[in-house]
């Protein structure tokens, strides 16, 4: 059977390459999350981490035949919906007081 | 120690650092260059790292799809985060969601790719880029904002992610003799290659995680409601939410 003969091919160093791109994919999101200043970019570059996970989730359910990680991708992929639409009603409260994105704007909340 | 791995993952911390928005277009063109050059020793760096550690399956390689949707998905990845204005951002988004679903495809696991692309390209950046344009009075042809054009401490950003980046890279490509496979658990023989797909996502998801499914759903209904009261028009008053006498802004 094809599938079962694409199944055996993928061995560990082709693992290795996926979980690769998604530690490249993390850490390219966690640069943009410390260093964006619009709120906005900020939830944004959390998505991109998001993926960078979930990259590493299907690779692993592939590598071990096993759909518990495409199951985790599922419920992934609801939390991420349910923060972006919390985050981006927050987001839109917020521009609503300062009339700005600027999370500087917000540094007097501290402490 | 692996001295060419350790040099990619800093050319990829200079090249992200210099392509910071910083409101200088040649730094932006210098990091790109840089950037190239830390993917391409990056790849060679894995070619050889496989033709070493795994000599036999060296020749059974992820293919040409791989890399071309890893690259896409790694630069627009960069775009998202580089570029200064936001609805720009969410377009590379989409098109790093798209390159993604592209190797969940590959991977073989096309209900999630399918579901990937319908809610982070359909629904989730179709609300990015409502905020966007609802919030910022800038649209596409407005120059960008200062707070979007100049980027705040990117030294200490890229030091700090590319560091965890290089520790995990680090730990990834040191051999293992006996591969991902932990001692005790059951080998692949033995769980047979029955791979279904589909309709092994739907047995584990209604079979195992039954309980975390409908709690995923409860979950949403709250972060709609939720998110319905946090976004409201007419804010509550402050005497409403009983918090006396607020600092006036």
């Amino acid at each position: 059977m094809m599938i079962t003969h694409a199944t055996s091919s993928f061995s560990d160093p082709v693992l290795v390459r996926y979980l690769a791109l998604g530690a490249v994919l993390f850490a390219i999101g966690l640069v943009g999350f410390m260093a964006r200043r619009n709120m906005i970019m900020i939830f944004l570059s959390t998505e991109i981490m998001f993926q960078g996970v979930a990259i590493n989730l299907i690779a692993f359910s592939r590598y071990y035949h096993n759909a518990d990680g495409q199951s985790f991708v599922i419920f992934l992929l609801t939390v991420a919906a349910a923060e972006a639409s919390l985050a981006l009603g927050l987001v839109v409260m917020l521009f609503r007081h300062r009339q700005t994105l600027n999370v500087d704007a917000w540094s007097d909340m501290q402490g | 120690m692996d001295y060419p791995l350790i040099i990619a993952t800093a050319c990829g911390a200079i090249a992200l650092y210099l392509m910071m928005p910083r409101g200088q277009g040649w730094l932006v063109k210098l990091g790109a260059l840089i950037g190239v050059l830390a993917l391409a020793s990056g790849l060679s760096y894995l070619t050889h790292w496989a033709s070493v550690q795994f000599p036999a399956q060296h020749a059974g390689g992820p293919g040409i799809f791989f890399y071309a949707f890893a690259l896409i998905a790694v630069g627009s990845a960069v775009g998202v985060v580089c570029h200064p204005k936001p609805l720009y951002s969410a377009l590379y988004f989409v098109l790093m969601t798209l390159a993604i679903a592209g190797l969940f495809v590959l991977l073989m696991a096309e209900f999630i790719a399918v579901v990937l692309i319908i809610i982070y390209a359909g629904a989730i950046l179709v609300t990015y880029v409502f905020v966007i344009m609802l919030a910022s009075s800038s649209g596409v042809a407005a120059a960008a904002v200062d707070y979007d054009r100049i980027s705040a401490d990117p030294l200490i950003a890229v030091l700090v992610s590319f560091l965890l980046l290089g520790t995990v890279l680090e730990t990834l490509f040191t051999h293992r003799p006996h591969g991902f496979i932990a001692a005790g658990s059951t080998s692949l023989a033995a769980q047979g290659t029955h791979w279904l797909g589909l309709a092994a996502l739907g047995k584990n998801l209604y079979s195992q995680y039954t309980l975390p499914l409908e709690l995923a759903g409860v979950l949403m209904t709250i972060s709609l409601v939720g998110a319905v009261v946090i976004a409201r028009k007419n804010a509550p008053q402050t005497h409403m939410l009983g918090l006396g006498d607020m600092p006036a802004e």
